[in-house]
């Protein structure tokens, strides 16, 4: 064969990447660990200026550590109120006899999320005990350190109030008053020795040594800080406070807990000997299990103490272990969820995970809605009125459409199937322009399922195929047509939960419910309008346009406003919206703009030569954008994707502004109304930005799983 | 036998077999800039042509107008019978029938091997699943990389994935196919492995229509060779005519470049 005589860029040979292809990579050799101290030079020391900025950023990350330590733990915090409203915190005034449908539906998501991981998560993924154990001992350390930080307590007198001395004799008499009242001052002085230090040490030219001296000098220094820092609140000011040993003495169970943690650590690293065994990956979820059963396990053994808010009542006991209503569905919940992950670990090792993963994605679709409506509402069903319409129309439904869907999907089906989609459109059309005049009356479902058969038949030819694949489109409709009669007949029925404000739930239940609904609204909807955005057809444009700038451009407490007191005056005599539905619609819609502009910046990442490819094997428009084009843009717009799940969960928030007594609501306005806890809120909002802040980490940390998992077929 | 008998035998043979795809006076422009100029060629059932020429000649525009994922402006393009205009059946038919191999690959990253090929098989052919994939795997073993099914395009090599484009193609059964630039970003030690692919299809009787610069190729496989500039189409013949005895100017300073 001739030699290659193309464009001389494309030929150009880099033997490197030549040999890649064909031959297995050598053996990365053990990268050596680094010893702390070599860890320390390398990292926070490696000159002056990085010297300097260590120094001074540490002494700053204490301080605020230490401020939060003394806000958490300050004698003037009533945490008393957190641990009483636990309930109201996360459900509000659901009905105490009635709790038991609030633990099915924890139990339910325990299930789903035990199968899930145990079926789908990779077995490889995890963590080193390596990395385990230095946590381990980190944890202790941090901990350790948080206790000596934390200012003393103050003593109290037999009514629990705070002793008063007399501040003018305290400060100034003893060493440490003085270190009190100069605190400031003997902390600039040390940092500015430190950079002393560091100016010296770098004009003799030391830093690119290995020696020691400028670490160790660094570190006496940091430690002189540090004993500032500890040794300054012991000074006596207005409040009597206890001395160290009795502060020492009072946190001996955290001593405990920090002396556990560190020495299972160490106990850890010095048991494996040998770096290989130190590099064995348990799998992160064993860990997670672990963690989540020694809470449990503390619930039966540890006196956290019973608090409750119960018919009118405060119940304060400090001594006793939590409540049985708490203690034993959190075992339950911990068992079901170890349990299904045995269970899914099992059924996947039999290999039955591709044909379960699509029924469990379906199952977690479905899982909001039955939890909600048939759960939470128990709803009180009309069974002469179920048996008389609800099912034959259901069955009517299912039996004409798949006949439908039967029909339009076979494969040379050509002219008379174009028509058929376009008769049914009319119908569906007419339908709704009939309730609009009220020519004729009709169940609004059916309506809906008309429209929905409607848009099947539009799209039924890009789906044909062979018998098999013609009988799982009419299985899947009769599924759909099911689900969705049987779901309609649920929210059409009266719930027999009662609960004395409007809303069925309140507090942390509702913010995850509107959550959960507002995104799986808007997940379809900001998809339509990015395609519709980057369509063919101007129309589709302008209004995908038209919608999103409005919808970013009005603040989204406006369309809240709008979606819960001004809409239900367009809507019809006989409709209204209850608040929670009208504001998941305004959050739905608000949200749907942003995600729709997320999906089109990974709609635009997609190639070019992905839509020729995918035009000349003939797929037609639909085909494309569902096999190929969808697929790749929301793999690439993951990450934005999440930061807009994340943005929209927080938002919920918003719901307190609109009369909805979410769980900012509750921590915020409710428990600081009691009569107990009268202007206590400072506990309720730490409490409710920590819950907030657990549950937007964890989604962010998921996100990052994600993308490394489906960077797999990545170019 | 000299060249212009040669090429007299092939006009005649020639002849006698139906026109795969015939193009009359077509015209395109990308704005000011005319990009094809009157082209006008037959392409015959079975035969293999290959198309030469500088770069920015047109004749990567004229082979991705012959599948319309470009349009031509003005003159008649007929695959097989059916002419392209914009009526959107007619395109879908004759994309059905043309299958094309890009210089980029073009391969569907998120799926893996077996998918890209059974993608269009199931969806566009409407095929069943399990024909399809025996088809696929049957396609693989003619492109020599059978035990890559279950991988994804990332994983495999420039040459591995341009034969695996290949059998995408092949998997829609076309009576056409269309090759653009298929080994011009390979690596020199992957572009026969694609050539010899091609050969193997040019000897199983396949309608071929090859924009490329591998002269060798020309000269072994290809029944006539099209030489274009300036999108027109200067010189056609046997490869033999076309390498040893070319008439016009043009066509000597092209090959005294490259050769």
């Amino acid at each position: 064969m001739t030699a290659p005589m193309g464009d001389p860029a494309a030929t150009v040979v880099d033997p490197a990447e030549a040999w890649a292809g064909e031959q297995e990579p050598a053996r990365k050799p053990e990268e050596p660990s680094l010893s702390a101290g070599e860890w320390l030079s390398k990292n926070l020391f490696s000159s002056a200026v990085n010297s300097v900025l260590t120094v001074v950023f540490t002494l700053l990350v204490l301080l605020a550590v230490r401020g939060l330590l003394n806000f958490t733990f300050s004698e003037e915090r009533t945490w008393r109120a957190v641990k009483t409203n636990m309930r109201f915190l996360f459900t509000h005034a659901y009905p105490q006899e009635q709790y038991i449908r609030i633990w099915v539906c924890v139990g339910a998501i325990a299930v789903m999320s035990g199968l899930s991981v145990g079926l789908l998560a990779r077995t490889g993924a995890g963590i080193s005990l390596k990395k385990l154990s230095m946590n381990l001992m980190g944890t202790g350390g941090v901990i350790g350190l948080g206790i000596l930080l934390r200012e003393p307590s103050a003593m109290v007198d037999d009514e629990g109030m705070a002793l008063h001395g007399d501040p003018a004799a305290a400060v100034g008499d003893s060493f440490v008053g003085w270190l009190d009242a100069n605190a400031l001052a003997v902390l600039g002085v040390l940092v500015l020795a430190n950079v002393a230090l560091a100016a010296w040490f770098h004009l003799q030219g030391t830093y690119l040594r290995d020696g020691p001296e400028p670490r160790v000098a660094h570190g006496v220094l940091m430690l002189a800080s540090v004993g500032v820092l500890i040794v300054q609140q012991y000074a006596t000011g207005e409040i009597v406070r206890e001395s160290f040993a009795d502060a020492m003495a009072d946190r001996a169970w955290w001593w405990l807990g920090a002396v556990v943690l560190a020495g299972s650590g160490a106990a850890l690293w010095f048991g494996l000997g040998d770096a290989r065994r130190r590099n064995t990956f348990v799998p992160a979820i064993h860990v997670f299990f672990a963690g989540a059963g020694i809470m449990v396990l503390s619930a039966w053994l540890y006196p956290w103490g019973h608090y409750a808010f119960l018919e009118g009542e405060f119940i304060s006991e400090p001594g006793s272990t939590v409540a049985m209503t708490t203690k034993l569905p959190w075992t339950v919940m911990w068992a079901l969820l170890v349990g299904t992950f045995l269970l899914g670990r099992a059924l996947s090792t039999a290999g039955a995970v591709s044909r379960l993963r699509v029924p469990l994605n379906l199952l977690w679709v479905m899982t909001p809605f039955v939890l909600y409506w048939a759960v939470l509402r128990d709803p009180d069903l009309d069974w002469d009125h179920v048996l008389s319409t609800d099912i034959p129309m259901a069955v009517f439904f299912a039996v004409f459409g798949g006949l439908v869907v039967w029909y339009l999907t076979h494969p040379r089906i050509g002219e008379a199937g174009r028509i058929m989609a376009v008769v049914l459109v009319g119908v569906a059309v007419l339908n709704w322009v009939a309730a609009y005049f009220g020519w004729y009356p009709m169940l609004q479902k059916a309506r809906i399922s008309f429209l929905l058969l409607a848009v099947v038949a539009l799209l039924a030819h890009n789906f044909a195929g062979d018998r098999t694949q013609r009988l799982r489109l009419v299985a899947a409709w009769v599924a759909i047509m099911a689900v969705f009669h049987w779901l309609v007949t649920l929210v059409n029925s009266p719930s027999t939960v009662e609960t004395p404000t409007d809303a069925l739930i309140g507090g942390f239940g509702i913010t995850l419910i509107v959550a959960v609904f507002t995104l799986l609204a808007a997940f379809p909807l900001g998809v339509l309008l990015a395609l519709a955005r980057t369509s063919k057809l101007p129309i589709f444009r302008v209004l995908s346009t038209a919608y999103i700038e409005v919808f970013r451009g009005v603040p989204l407490i406006t369309i809240l406003f709008f979606f819960t007191l001004i809409f239900n005056l367009f809507l019809p005599d006989n409709m209204s919206l209850t608040d929670i539905a009208g504001a998941t619609i305004g959050f739905a819609l608000f949200s749907a703009a942003y995600l729709a502009e997320n999906v089109r910046g990974g709609l635009q990442a997609v190639r070019q030569g992905q839509y020729e490819a995918s035009d000349a094997v003939g797929l037609t428009t639909v085909q494309r954008t569902l096999f190929i084009v969808l697929p790749q843009s929301l793999r690439v717009s993951i990450p934005p994707l999440v930061g807009q799940v994340i943005a929209t969960f927080k938002e919920t928030s918003l719901l307190a502004v609109v009369g909805i007594f979410d769980f900012l609501r509750i921590a915020d306005k409710v428990i600081s109304a009691q009569s107990e806890f009268l202007g206590v809120k400072r506990e309720g909002l730490l409490f409710a930005s920590f819950i907030y802040w657990i549950f937007a980490y964890n989604m962010s940390k998921h996100s990052q799983r994600l993308e490394k998992r489906l960077g797999v077929g990545e170019r | 036998m000299s060249v212009s008998d040669a090429t007299t035998a092939l006009t005649e043979e020639l002849a006698a077999r139906d026109d795969m795809i015939v193009c009359e006076g077509v015209n395109k422009w990308f704005g000011d800039f005319q990009a094809l100029d009157g082209i006008t060629a037959v392409i015959k059932e079975r035969e293999v042509v290959v198309v030469l020429g500088p770069s920015g000649s047109g004749k990567s525009t004229w082979i991705r107008c012959i599948n319309r994922l470009e349009a031509h402006q003005e003159g008649r393009i007929v695959i097989d019978g059916v002419e392209l205009t914009n009526d959107l059946r007619n395109i879908e038919r004759i994309r059905s029938e043309v299958g094309m191999v890009f210089q980029q690959f073009n391969l569907f990253p998120h799926l893996t091997v077996l998918d890209n090929i059974t993608l269009a098989p199931i969806w566009v052919r409407k095929k069943p699943k399990a024909e399809a994939e025996d088809l696929a795997r049957s396609l693989l073993e003619r492109v020599g990389i059978p035990e890559q099914a279950e991988k994804y395009p990332g994983q495999l090599s420039g040459g591995q994935q341009q034969r695996v484009a290949i059998a995408r193609a092949l998997a829609m059964e076309p009576r056409i196919m269309l090759f653009d630039e298929p080994t011009s970003a390979l690596d020199p030690e992957m572009i026969k492995e694609v050539l010899d692919v091609m050969k193997e299809l040019a000897l199983s009787g396949m309608t071929m229509m090859v924009v490329t610069h591998e002269m060798g190729f020309a000269r072994e496989v290809a029944d006539r060779v099209i030489f274009m500039e300036d999108g027109q189409i200067v010189e056609t013949g046997t490869p033999e005519h076309f390498f040893t005895s070319p008439q016009e100017e043009r066509t000597k300073l092209f090959l005294s470049q490259i050769l």
